[in-house]
């Protein structure tokens, strides 16, 4: 392994030759957030910031500005009795499962010890088994056996739990039989906040434990993996969002800041398969490490053709249209005030990627992307176009609006269809992308470019030696490591260039993007900057085709 | 599936893993996915069927919500103005029907025009072995009369009873007076302007 930290010399003449706002794929219109989170995240955790401060990361009253400006105070008030109302009922609930609790503790212990796992709130029992084995034919992973060593050697674990200990969600296993384990991660942190300081993370027995605290939740992840620590809370923050679009924010600090012992499960039964899909993402798709979203491939004429269809349809209140085919971004149209940042259009992917059942029919959802606003839910009409591949969303803040949104779909569908659109898109997704071959560097392997100024990235299809899927994860894990080499909040690196027994890496950041790319084993240094050198040209030409640089607006 | 037009508002309640999405799936489709896992509905789904009953079309807009708790405050969007609703219950779960009467009460309270259906699903299950049934099929016909409202023990799996659960709704809908009064000819003018009449997305 020989791998050579950032020197000056070298690292000014490649700053020189990208203009700041000249890289690929720059633009002065974006249309997502770009403060990166990844730097943010460290910010969070290096300075003692109050809670009170990190909670004002998360966004709060977007949705609520928008219906006063649309329709006058009066009716922003009634989004916020409609929100409480919504609460309102939780906490009844919450009661209702707090008196069960009552009746049943003292057979806990008892309970606990028994093979069967119980959820001990839930009053009804032949309630529990049909939950029960439901749950366990859609999960497997549930059965397993906490006591063996296939769970114990899992790459990754992920824990989550509230403030009191109780368990909510555990990637592999059954949270259930995780009482214990859960009560001591919870015991190791309010031990540690005891001492007025906050437990991040501890190294022991070859993993790496990493701890999130955001109250009323505690996240946990317990790795064998080589991601850094940051790397870890980042993921745990997407997490941690995840939960969020289900519950918002506002109701999930009602829930559990009245009634401590609440069993979370309740509320955010059923979504499990988000978080499960989640977390499988993360472990393969570099859009999350890199807080970056990737666009479909697609000509710019016939991106600009889609935007004005959308745009042209547009209705009021509608704040967001999100075009999505196979997991990459076609294109985004948006209330002008309003952007959206790239880790809530992750949930929207998950949410597509997790659920087959919106290719059935149209679906009417509530979510709550906690970067708009982590108080209350946007609506978002979902429909596959005309059996295609393509997914559109449209998001409103209000939640009458349904028919209205179908209509709207309809004349955007009508138009597609017209200009042909709906082919071109499922070319482009059936084509699978472009090839490295395009290029025309002989050596370069792949590559993985993102334009920090819009936060999109671009990376070629995985081709030859990355066709299995052991490979892929490698080769992911190679991506990680560079990245967490050149982001190293100790250390941070310019340009780094590793060179490992299967290929070499060139990993290198300035103010306007980021660049990782993959050689060959036998490559230089020399070569590779070269030949990224020669990439950079090749992207830039082909900015218009694999990024969206100028974003429709309503 | 087009939105424009819906004579007939239905929606669907019930616990969840109650078999609504796949009642909704098989009266629109004609399909039942026995081999792929569960999948709750998340938010709601909506699909429109036209439907001839007595000389006469009517075009059914159809709301499946998700049965969980998490979202029962919405629900009542989805089953504001509807004139039929369908209250699911799972024949194999006997905590199914005491949900089941939760939205029958919710649904007399707030909407009095909307017609109640019981639908017991997943007859299919106990068809062949009457030891699954949770649920007995005259206590719910007890229950029914009192409401004034219609039972059905429907299988999507063999698609019994389905059909004629819907044309029932549709039927009853035709019959009662107040809906003819109530459908002014105003919305077909409209229709005219809508361009020339596409095939629906199978949605």
């Amino acid at each position: 392994m020989a791998d050579s930290p950032g020197r000056p010399d070298g690292t000014d003449d490649e700053d020189q030759d990208v203009l700041i706002g000249e890289e690929p794929g720059a633009s002065v219109h974006p249309m997502l957030a770009t403060e990166d989170s990844y730097e943010e995240l460290d910010y969070d955790l290096n300075i003692e910031a109050p809670i009170t401060e990190q909670r004002e990361r998360l966004a709060s009253g977007t949705i609520a500005s928008i219906v006063e400006e649309h329709t006058g105070p009066a009716s922003a008030e009634e989004v916020g009795t409609e929100a409480t109302e919504l609460e309102n009922d939780v906490e009844r609930s919450s009661l209702e499962g707090d008196l069960s609790n009552l009746q049943i503790s003292e057979e806990v212990t008892q309970r606990r010890a028994d093979t069967v796992p119980d959820r001990q709130d839930v009053p009804n029992d032949t309630d529990e088994e049909v939950l029960q084995n439901r749950e366990a034919g859609q999960r497997e992973i549930k059965d397993e056996d906490i006591h063996s060593s296939v769970w114990r050697d899992h790459k990754k674990h992920v824990f989550i739990l509230s403030e009191a200990g109780k368990p909510i969600y555990s990637r592999y296993g059954n949270e259930d039989k995780l009482v214990s384990l859960m009560g001591v991660m919870q015991a190791l942190i309010s031990f540690v906040q005891d001492g007025k300081n906050n437990l991040r993370s501890i190294v022991a027995g070859g993993r790496t434990f990493v701890f999130l605290v955001r109250p009323p939740l505690i996240l946990v992840a317990v790795c064998r993996t080589h991601e850094s620590q940051q790397q870890l809370l980042l993921q745990l923050t997407y997490v941690y969002n995840q939960v969020l679009s289900v519950l918002t924010y506002s109701q999930l600090s009602r829930v559990l800041e009245t009634r401590k012992n609440y069993d979370l499960r309740r509320l955010l039964g059923g979504t499990e398969k988000f978080l499960d899909n989640l977390l499988n993402l993360i472990d393969q798709d570099p859009s999350f490490l890199l807080t970056a979203v990737r666009c479909l491939p697609l000509d710019s004429t016939v991106r600009d053709t889609i935007g004005h269809s959308i745009q042209s349809a547009k209705i009021k209140d509608l704040v967001f249209a999100i075009l999505i085919a196979d997991n990459q971004l076609v294109t985004l149209c948006r209330m002008k005030k309003y952007i959206l940042h790239p880790a809530d259009l992750h949930l929207v992917f998950n949410l597509l990627n997790a659920s087959t059942s919106f290719q059935a029919a149209d679906s009417w959802i509530p979510i709550c992307l906690p970067k708009f606003d982590s108080a209350g839910f946007l609506h978002a009409h979902i429909s596959y176009l005309d059996n295609s591949k393509a997914c559109l969303l449209l998001l409103t803040v209000d939640k009458m609006m349904f028919f209205e949104l179908a209509k709207c779909k309809e004349k955007i569908v009508e138009k597609l269809k017209k200009h042909h659109c709906i082919e071109a898109i499922n070319r482009a997704v059936a084509g699978g992308g472009y090839r490295c071959l395009e290029v025309g560097i002989s050596d370069l392997r792949h590559f993985i470019y993102k334009s920090k100024s819009t936060a999109q990235f671009t990376a070629p299809e995985l081709e030859a030696p990355y066709r299995e899927k052991e490979e892929r994860a490698r080769l992911f894990n190679m991506y990680q490591y560079v990245h967490q080499r050149v982001h190293n909040a100790a250390r941070p690196l310019k340009i780094m260039f590793h060179v490992g027994s299967r290929e070499a890496m060139l990993g290198w950041v300035t103010t306007g993007f980021e660049l990782y790319a993959v050689f060959g084993p036998l490559a230089t240094k020399q070569v590779a900057i070269l030949a990224v050198n020669k990439l950079l040209k090749w992207i830039k030409k082909e900015e218009y085709r694999l990024f969206i640089l100028d974003p429709p607006e309503f | 599936m087009s939105g424009s037009r819906v004579d007939l508002k239905v929606v669907l309640l019930g616990k969840e893993y109650g078999g609504k999405t796949s009642l909704v799936e098989r009266y629109l489709h004609d399909r039942f996915h026995g081999d792929v896992p569960y999948q709750n509905t998340i938010g709601a789904a909506f699909g429109a069927k036209k439907i001839e009953v007595d000389s006469r079309t009517v075009t059914m807009g159809i709301w499946d919500t998700a049965g969980s708790e998490r979202y029962e405050a919405m629900s009542r969007i989805y089953y504001r103005g509807a004139k039929a609703a369908i209250v699911c219950y799972d024949l194999t779960d006997g905590t199914s029907f005491d949900r089941a009467k939760f939205w029958v009460e919710e649904l007399k309270r707030n909407e009095e025009f909307c017609k109640i259906y019981l639908s017991g699903n997943k007859f299919d299950l106990v068809e062949n072995d009457k030891s699954r049934r949770q649920v007995d099929y005259h206590s719910v016909t007890d229950y029914a009369e009192e409401l004034k409202a219609e039972v059905f023990e429907t299988s999507s799996k063999t698609g019994h009873q389905i059909k004629e659960l819907f044309f029932k709704i549709a039927q009853d809908y035709v019959k009662e007076p107040r809906n003819n009064d109530a459908a002014p000819e105003v919305p077909k003018t409209l229709n005219l302007t809508d361009k020339p009449k596409k095939a629906d997305c199978a949605c």
